[in-house]
């Protein structure tokens, strides 16, 4: 590793979550993301290291480039200075067909072969709390080429089996993934507050490759359901670059996803002055970053 | 399959009031179309209003505080087959988890899907077909509790795939920013399922930004992706999707849904909503006054500081 000059000093969870993410995306690749931190995260690859990936969401638009910060997998914002603007079932079909390398989701609870549940907790149909429902998170899981996996860190969140299975992940280990006939090659990575997981080659199951800094993998452990393994050669998660946090900064400078700017945005007064505001200032330092990193 | 009635290449403008009336029954198979943006927001308050019930809806996604939750909500739908239906940066939709958590203001039934798996529902409906093959939903718990959807091994390969009905709804209300009077409808930006639907639907209600002349129609022809043949009625609607937006046209009010989210909070508290937003006026164009024509302006100039038609931006 470099002198830590490389590295900011200053910097926030989410951020540290974002800025590893950033580091799974590869040049050249054609990535489907959904909206948040992963799109940051998505977005700060494609300012950075990965200047020629694409970037399509399930709305139905591909290599869109705008000067503002994305508030839907599709708002009009998905529209602009877009390569193309498909239907949805299109744009799923060139997923199926094998044209999207990686793809990027969240999820409520995911579980220890990396299958994921956005539906419901506790029960189904009548659940003890229901959420979203699949949207597009299944067909992404089911054939992207590897999924990537952002969420957070918490014991009830990481359990031996999900409440319900939205999107599959490795099933229930070993080749059972490729015997229920699914194209993708499943889950590459999961980043959370705590840490980095990947998952074994034969029988799939997910392990501990990293710790972000401050924390013993035991701490993390700790915040898994199941006996989650550690790699022998478990390391510290890299701190993210001068360079990462500063583009973050002017990608979300409200902290719209990084930060608190969600809650600003609701005050009923001020809320859409705010707003306004947002989508004022950001066209002329977009416009910089593109001239500058595009 | 079922044959589709055809409409001839006449002038089907109308009021919104008159096509629901006119359109929609009691206990009809409904989609209202767009996916986040171009939301028929003014489609689903008129439904509202006139208070059609006993409905069965079916969508890809549908976005809160804006779609499917306010009929939910209001106690209209019986039956809900969907994809995802959330607020996205919006926040939680708190009547949809009243409906199927405590089955408030009472029990829907609920088919689920993937946004793609609906998306081929649509399609094989648009082809006079009885379902479409999609290699999503295999090895998920989503079949398993979804009678509809079949794993079978693929007569070709062998191998697993699931087929998923098609899904021919009674009307379809599809929001779109330009269209002509005998309804070639043109969609500027991403374009969700909205091509299929309109053909998969029985009838078609197009609520449209602005009505053009069909020359203009003539000019980028490869842009209407809805031929008037499918289309029974075209409604001028301007901020027809307000709270979502319209590529081109206006922005999306993200603080608006943030502060819907918070009126939605008890079931007493969305029905004080609906009546202030939805009850207390006529029409939209009530509602959009309500809304304040300065904010719409100002969210029409910040889209189109970013883009606009025809023009870099």
């Amino acid at each position: 590793m470099t002198i830590n000059s490389e590295y900011a000093s200053d910097y926030t969870l989410m951020e540290l979550m974002a800025a590893t993410m950033a580091r799974e995306f590869q040049d050249m690749e054609t990535a489907f993301v959904g909206i948040g931190p992963p799109l940051i995260a998505a977005m700060l690859a494609k300012f950075t290291h990965a200047p020629n990936m694409t970037i399509a969401v399930e709305g139905g638009a591909i290599g869109s480039a705008p000067r503002r910060l994305l508030t839907c997998i599709a708002d009009s914002t998905i529209d602009e200075r877009a390569y193309s603007c498909l239907p949805m079932w299109r744009l799923f079909g060139d997923q199926q067909r094998g044209f999207f390398n990686v793809g990027l989701i969240g999820a409520a609870q995911i579980d220890r072969y990396g299958n994921l549940n956005t539906t419901a907790i506790g029960g189904y149909p009548q659940p003890k709390v229901r959420v979203a429902g699949s949207g597009g998170g299944n067909d992404i899981g089911s054939s992207v080429g590897r999924l990537l996996i952002m969420m957070r860190q918490e014991k009830r969140r990481f359990v031996e089996r999900v409440d319900y299975l939205t999107t599959p992940g490795f099933l229930s280990g070993g080749d059972s993934r490729k015997k229920a006939g699914l194209l993708g090659s499943g889950p590459a990575a999961v980043i959370t507050d705590m840490g980095v997981f990947r998952f074994e080659s034969d029988s799939k199951e997910m392990y501990l490759a990293s710790c972000h800094p401050g924390l013993e993998p035991e701490e993390v452990r700790a915040n898994v359901s199941w006996d989650l393994k550690i790699h022998p050669d478990c390391t510290v998660t890299e701190a993210p670059t001068r360079e990462q946090v500063e583009i973050m900064h002017i990608v979300d400078p409200y902290g719209l996803y990084l930060g608190n700017g969600r809650a600003k945005m609701a005050d009923p007064e001020k809320g859409f002055d705010f707003y306004m505001e947002i989508l004022e200032n950001s066209y002329d330092m977009m416009e910089q970053l593109f001239a500058r990193k595009g | 399959m079922q044959k589709k009635h055809r409409t001839a290449p006449i002038n089907k403008v109308m009021s919104l009031k008159q096509a629901v009336a006119q359109f929609v029954q009691d206990g009809a198979y409904l989609s209202f179309g767009g996916i986040g943006d171009r939301s028929p927001t003014a489609s689903v308050h008129e439904v509202a209003r006139q208070g059609k019930k006993n409905l069965q809806l079916v969508s890809d996604t549908s976005t809160s505080f804006v779609h499917d939750s306010i009929l939910i909500g209001l106690g209209l739908v019986d039956k809900f087959e969907i994809a995802y239906n959330w607020g996205g940066i919006w926040g939680s939709d708190e009547v949809y988890r009243r409906a199927l958590e405590q089955e408030i203001p009472h029990r829907i039934e609920i088919e689920e899907y993937s946004n793609l798996s609906i998306g081929m529902r649509f399609l094989a409906a648009s082809m006079g077909l009885s379902f479409m093959p999609v290699k999503s939903l295999l090895g998920s718990d989503i079949p398993v509790h979804n009678s509809k959807i079949k794993i079978i091994d693929d007569p070709y390969t062998g191998k697993p795939v699931a087929l998923v009905p098609a899904a021919y709804p009674d009307v379809a209300f599809i929001h779109v920013q330009r269209c002509d009077q005998m309804g070639n409808a043109q969609i500027l930006g991403h374009i969700g399922d909205d091509d299929s639907l309109a053909r998969a639907a029985e009838h078609v209600i197009i609520t449209t930004e602005e009505i053009v002349p069909t020359d203009e129609i003539r000019r980028y022809p490869n842009l209407t992706c809805i031929p008037y043949y499918c289309v029974d009625a075209v409604v001028h609607v301007p901020f027809g999707s307000h709270g979502r937006g319209c590529s081109y046209y206006y922005a999306m009010d993200v603080p608006y849904g943030n502060q819907v989210n918070k009126a939605w909070a008890t079931q007493e508290d969305f029905q004080r909503w609906a009546e202030e937003w939805i009850y207390g006026v006529n029409d939209w164009e009530g509602y959009c006054q309500k809304i304040g024509w300065d904010r719409l302006m100002r969210l029409a100039c910040i889209e189109q500081r970013y883009q606009k038609y025809g023009e870099v931006r």
